[in-house]
Parts: structure tokens; sequence; C-alpha cells
């Protein structure tokens, strides 16, 4: 279990997080949001013990992290690198054993991690020769290469075609499927909707919102109520829930927004019995949608 | 421990077989090879240099100076035309015309060279010495040849070196060890500063430090350094004892000093073996792990030179001022430069090599030596800890040292 209590880290004058408090338990999926620069690189950077936190405290397991939970942390930074002129095995067998695998384990699962990712064909060849998907499933393994307790990813879905995001996305149900905690940040909502159980969202270096993807919508104040045919009638009912307001129009179907505690329900069998209705959707906010009001910015 | 050996493994093979120290051992061995050789190949060159001269005047004057200057010169022709002429000179490839004449007991001797530096009249005045005290006091010149062919022994007291050819040649071999020790230290330095900026630059760094603790990293890769510099100096030293044993100077067929021959007269001892490497190894760890430090706080590879420039000069002034104190190992400056970090090692294996140095000189040169690696190795890990995660403008020469004293 990870603990980060409102950690501050401060460069100069330049307070680059000022409070952020998370909890991810093991083999859960927690993903950190925030706009450039808001202070997600630190926050990790802070768990991992790269940097040590100007003020409160990350507890991993009830104890402060140090050399033994790097040990059992993997790290896939944003800005990723790679010995070039190292071959593929030669460059995960490294990094294995800078996690502290030893022969004659340490070939095994090397080999292993080879075939999962698909670079078989590769292993004998120069990081630098690879093309970038490669290259960036080289540096996963990597990272992965030990099977941590706890896995950081920063935007690791970045410049990968949609078939390697793929293969990516299935390593990480793995993972967390044998009981990796993952903590990923991304631009990509749709895959940390996908992936992620809990989600902090970080704006100016502080906690927004923090909590599971329905705590987060059960707090969102508004629905958004798609209903079609787009008729003048089926229009007037919705105009007419307390609250309401037109939201749009688009393929047929008219939207409304109104609010969370509306009895839906009973405005479908208000509409139902005007008109016939073809469809009614009482439509929960997407992720990007809370992100973007917890960040400040209309939806 | 664990993670000082892993990374100390992966950078030892990795950098031993990169291009760059390939590259710099192979230079390095074909430039001892010429060292050593460079001596004999000189002689040869002077001896078939040897400038040809035609001699004129009275016969008795030219044959007496024909026999004194046959060593230094070929003479190609006597003559009793005194005046000179190119044409007599070019049909002879001569370099010069030696007029000899006497006035008034006098020897008069008027050159006409076609080159004049070519001529050099310390030797000419040397070679015909003999001619101008015969003309001077008519004595005869058997007698004089021997009363100039008087003994003379030179003898050692309270030097290491029991003659004067032992001392030369442990002058030679000191001097080419120091610039070998340069040459490693140097080219180790630069190749570390490359390894780390390379890692910086490749944004490999943060992996790296997320894994292992930076001063673990920093450690592995200065042993790593260290031993590829001793594999380096082994190499090179065994090419220069391979190449100079059983030859000698005096010979002409071979090189300038005869290592292995140095060995078992004494003149090197295992002592001054054991300080050159206790000194090797400092000035190397002392620079390395400095330029390592250094190499951390860059951005861009392009960096480096700028970086590396201020590094270098204490260095390259570490070789002129330990060449120089060969010559004068027991002067005010080269005894104070023995208590210079990085100077030191430089100027103290000099010192040793062809002097009596006091013990205490040298037990205190190694413990200031011992306390100032210390230092750097501190101030390296703080500037490396800080330096791998620090992107963006290059460092100040203020924000370095801010990070160093913060």
């Amino acid at each position: 279990m990870l603990e980060v209590d409102h950690v501050r880290k401060e460069f100069g004058s330049v307070r680059a997080v000022r409070d952020v408090s998370l909890s991810v338990a093991q083999g859960t999926t927690f993903g950190i949001l925030g706009p450039n620069g808001a202070g997600k690189t630190t926050t990790m950077r802070m768990i991992l013990g790269i940097l040590t936190p100007d003020g409160g405290s990350v507890r991993w397991n009830g104890g402060s992290v140090g050399r033994d939970s790097r040990r059992v942390f993997g790290y896939l930074p944003e800005e990723r690198g790679i010995y070039g002129k190292m071959k593929v095995r030669e460059q995960i067998t490294y990094f294995a054993r800078l996690h502290g695998l030893r022969s004659p384990g340490v070939e095994p699962r090397v080999a292993r991690w080879i075939d999962r990712l698909g670079l078989g064909d590769v292993a004998g060849r120069p990081c630098s020769e690879l093309s970038k998907g490669n290259q960036q499933k080289v540096q996963v393994a990597c990272a992965a290469v030990h099977e941590p307790q706890l896995l950081v990813l920063d935007e690791p879905f970045s410049g990968l075609d949609p078939v390697n995001a793929d293969v990516l996305l299935s390593l990480l149900n793995e993972l967390k499927a044998q009981g990796t905690a993952l903590i990923l940040s991304s631009h990509q909502m749709w895959q940390l909707e996908e992936l992620c159980t809990s989600f902090s969202i970080i704006s100016g270096g502080e906690n927004r919102i923090n909590g599971t993807l329905a705590e987060l919508r059960a707090r969102w104040p508004t629905r958004v109520v798609r209903v079609a045919p787009a008729s003048p009638g089926l229009a007037e009912i919705l105009a007419r829930v307390d609250g309401a307001s037109a939201a749009g129009e688009a393929n047929g179907a008219i939207d409304y927004s109104m609010p969370a505690s509306t009895d839906f329900a009973a405005l479908l069998r208000r509409l139902v019995a005007h008109a016939q209705v073809t469809r009614f959707e009482a439509m929960e906010p997407s992720l990007n949608e809370l992100y973007l009001h917890a960040v400040g910015v209309q939806a | 421990m664990n993670d000082i050996v892993t990374v100390f493994s992966a950078e030892f093979a990795r950098r031993i077989r990169s291009g760059p120290f390939l590259i710099g051992l192979i230079i390095g061995i074909v430039g001892l090879m010429i060292m050593t050789r460079l001596p004999m190949w000189l002689e040869n060159l002077t001896q078939n240099q040897t400038h040809r001269i035609i001699l004129a005047g009275e016969p008795a004057l030219t044959a007496r100076a024909a026999t004194l200057l046959k060593n230094d010169y070929i003479v190609t022709a006597q003559t009793t035309h005194v005046r000179p002429e190119v044409k007599r000179l070019e049909a002879s490839k001569a370099a010069a015309q030696i007029v000899f004449s006497r006035a008034s007991g006098v020897l008069h001797v008027t050159v006409y060279a076609r080159d004049p530096a070519e001529i050099s009249q310390d030797r000419l005045r040397r070679d015909l010495m003999p001619m101008s005290i015969a003309e001077l006091t008519g004595l005869p010149g058997a007698r004089i040849d021997g009363a100039l062919a008087f003994p003379l022994q030179v003898n050692a007291i309270g030097s290491k070196f029991a003659s004067e050819d032992a001392a030369t040649q442990a002058h030679t071999l000191v001097f080419t060890l120091i610039f070998v020790l340069y040459l490693v230290v140097l080219i180790n330095s630069q190749l570390i500063m490359s390894s780390v900026a390379e890692e910086k630059t490749s944004r490999i760094a943060e992996l790296l430090v997320a894994t292992v603790d930076p001063v673990a990293l920093l450690a592995g890769k200065i042993l790593a350094s260290t031993a590829l510099a001793i594999v380096q100096l082994v190499v090179w030293i065994a090419v220069g004892v391979l190449f100079t044993s059983g030859h000698t100077n005096s010979a002409g067929a071979g090189s300038a000093i005869d290592v292995g021959a140095l060995f078992t007269s004494n003149v090197v001892t295992p002592e001054t073996v054991l300080i050159f490497f206790g000194l090797f190894l400092i000035a190397l760890l002392q620079l390395s792990t400095m330029f390592a430090g250094v190499a951390s706080m860059i951005n861009r590879t392009e960096d480096l030179g700028s970086l590396s420039g201020p590094l270098v000069i204490p260095v390259v002034f570490a070789l002129f001022a330990a060449m120089a104190a060969i010559d004068v190992p027991d002067a005010a400056w080269a005894v104070v430069c023995s208590f210079i970090p990085i100077v030191s090692p430089f100027v103290l294996f000099a010192r040793i090599s062809v002097s009596n140095v006091p013990g205490w000189e040298i037990a205190l040169a190694f413990l200031v030596n011992l306390l100032a690696l210390a230092a750097i190795a501190y101030g390296s890990a703080k500037l490396y800890r800080v330096g791998m995660l620090l992107y963006g403008r290059a460092p100040t020469p203020m924000q370095i040292w801010r990070t160093l004293t913060t």
C-alpha cells in the first residue's frame, strides 16, 4: 500500500508541488491527471524516492521509501532514454540486474519479457536500430522486468501506435492481475478510464479531486440527457425540468443538461406518455469532462 | 555493493568495446612505438644528413682539419683555391667551403655556407680547437690531443643513480611515464564525461536514478573507468617494454631507453613502480570523479567542451610542472606543487623518480591527495545527484557552486 500524505516540493522559488495526497492499494491502478506543469512528474519522482519531499511523507507498506523499496518499484519516465549501442537483451538484462535480479533467474526472466513483448526478432540488435514502438517496448521491459509491486508510468502511451498501445494495455492489465499496483499519468483519457480504478486530478501542485470514477461522477452536479427524436414536444417537456438547459442537438437527438438529482425514470415516463421515444440516455460525465471541470476549463 | 558491481560490469563491458576506447588504445600503442623508436630514427636521419664540406687553404692546414672534422662532416674535397664559388659547392653537393689561413701565429677560419644555419660554429670551434692551440703554441698535434684527452670521471654522490648514463635513462623514462600518465588520465576523464553526458542527454538518467542510488551509479562508473585506464596503461607499458628491451641507443640500433634493462639494473625500483601506480590511481580517481560530476550538469553534448576546458587546464599545468621538475626536483616550487591536488601526482612522481624525496613529504602528499579525493567525491556526488535530473539551460559556474555549497 502506497500512502502519499500532503507532500510538498519546491525548487528555489518555484513551488512544483504544494499539497498532494493519495493512496494506492496493491493490485489497483491509479491515474494521475493534470495539465502540463501541474506537478505530476515531481509527485511521481517523490513517490519513487528520486526526490525528497520538502514536507509531508511517502510511505510504502507503512515504512518510508528507501533503497529496499526501490527494488520493488518500477518506473517508466516520460522522457525515455535508451542505450542506443546496447543490444536489446543486454539492456533488459542490465536493468534486471540493477533491480536486484541475479543469475540463474535473470536470463529466463529476460527471455520471458522479450517473448511477452514480441521482441524476439530484434533481441540481438542494438536498440538504436529499432523502430520507436519497439524501443518503447524495450523501455517498458526495463522498467517492469523485475515484476515490481509498484509500477509508475509517466505518459506510457505517448508515441505508441494503436497496436503497440493495445499490447501495452494488455501487459498492464496482466501486471495488475498479478497484484502490481500501477500509477499512471496520461493525457489519453480513454485509456486511463479503461485501466484505472481511482484517480487524482492535480492542478497547480494540488489535488483538485481524488476518488474512484464512480465517486467522482457522483460528485458531478449535472447529467446530460439525450432524447430522440428531436421533436419540439419532447424538448418542451425536457425544458420544464427544474434546472434544465438545452445542451445542443445532433443526429436527430436533443441534449439537455439537468441536475444529477433529477428523477430520470419519472422523466422517461413523462416523455413516453407524450410521444414515441426512440432514444433516452442519461449520460454520466466522462473522465475528460471531470478533468476539464476540475482544472477549471469549461467542458 | 551489488549495484556498484552491476554498474561496474556493464560499464566496463560497454566501454571496452567502444570505438573511442579502442581508438585511444591503438593511438597510444602507435604513439609509444614511435616515441621509443624516434631517437633511433632521428639519429639515423642525422647521420644521413651529415653535411658535406670543402676545405680550402694550405694543404698542411686542410689535411690536419680534415682529420679533426671527419667525425662531424664529410670532407668532399681539399683545395688550395680559397676563393669560394657556388658552382664548386653545387658540383660536390657541399653545404659549405671552409677556408683556413694563418696570420701572426693565429689560425683563421672563414666559412662560406649556402645556409649558414646548417653550420654549427660551436661544433667547428670544438673540432678545430687542437689545431688552433697547435698554431698558437707550436706544440705537435699528438701532444695536444693527448693533453685534451685528460682523464675525466663523474662520480655520483648523494644521487639516486650510479652513473650519468643511468640518470639520463631514468630521466627519459620518467618523462615518458609522465606523458603516459597524462594521456591515460585525460583520455579516461574525457571518456567518463562523455558517458555521463550520454546518459543525461539520452534521457536514460532518470530511469537509472530511479533504479539505483545515484552515488552507487557514479561509483560504478568511476571504478569501471579506472579499470579501463589500468588496462590501457598495462597495454601501453607492455608495448613500451617490448619495443625497447634489448636495444640501446649507444649502439644506434634501438630506442633511447632500454626499459627492460632499467628494471634489471635497479634504475627502476619496485618502490618507484608502486608509487607510480599509487599516484596514477589517485590522479585518475580525482579527475574522473570531477569530470563525471561536472558532466552531470550538462544538457547537450555540445556543452561538454565548454565545461571540460577549465578542468583540463590544471592537468596541462601539472604535465608541464612535472616535466620541469625532472630537472630541478628539489626546487621550492616543485616541493609546493607536490602538495597541490591534481598537480601533485604528476610532480611528486617526477621528483621521486629522479631524486631522494624525504619520506614525510611523500606521506604528507599522499594524505593531502586522499583528502582532496574524498572532497572531490563528496562534491561530485552532490552535483551528480542534482545534475542528473536537471534539464533546461546549461548551468552557470555560479549554479554549480550553489549546488556544491547547499
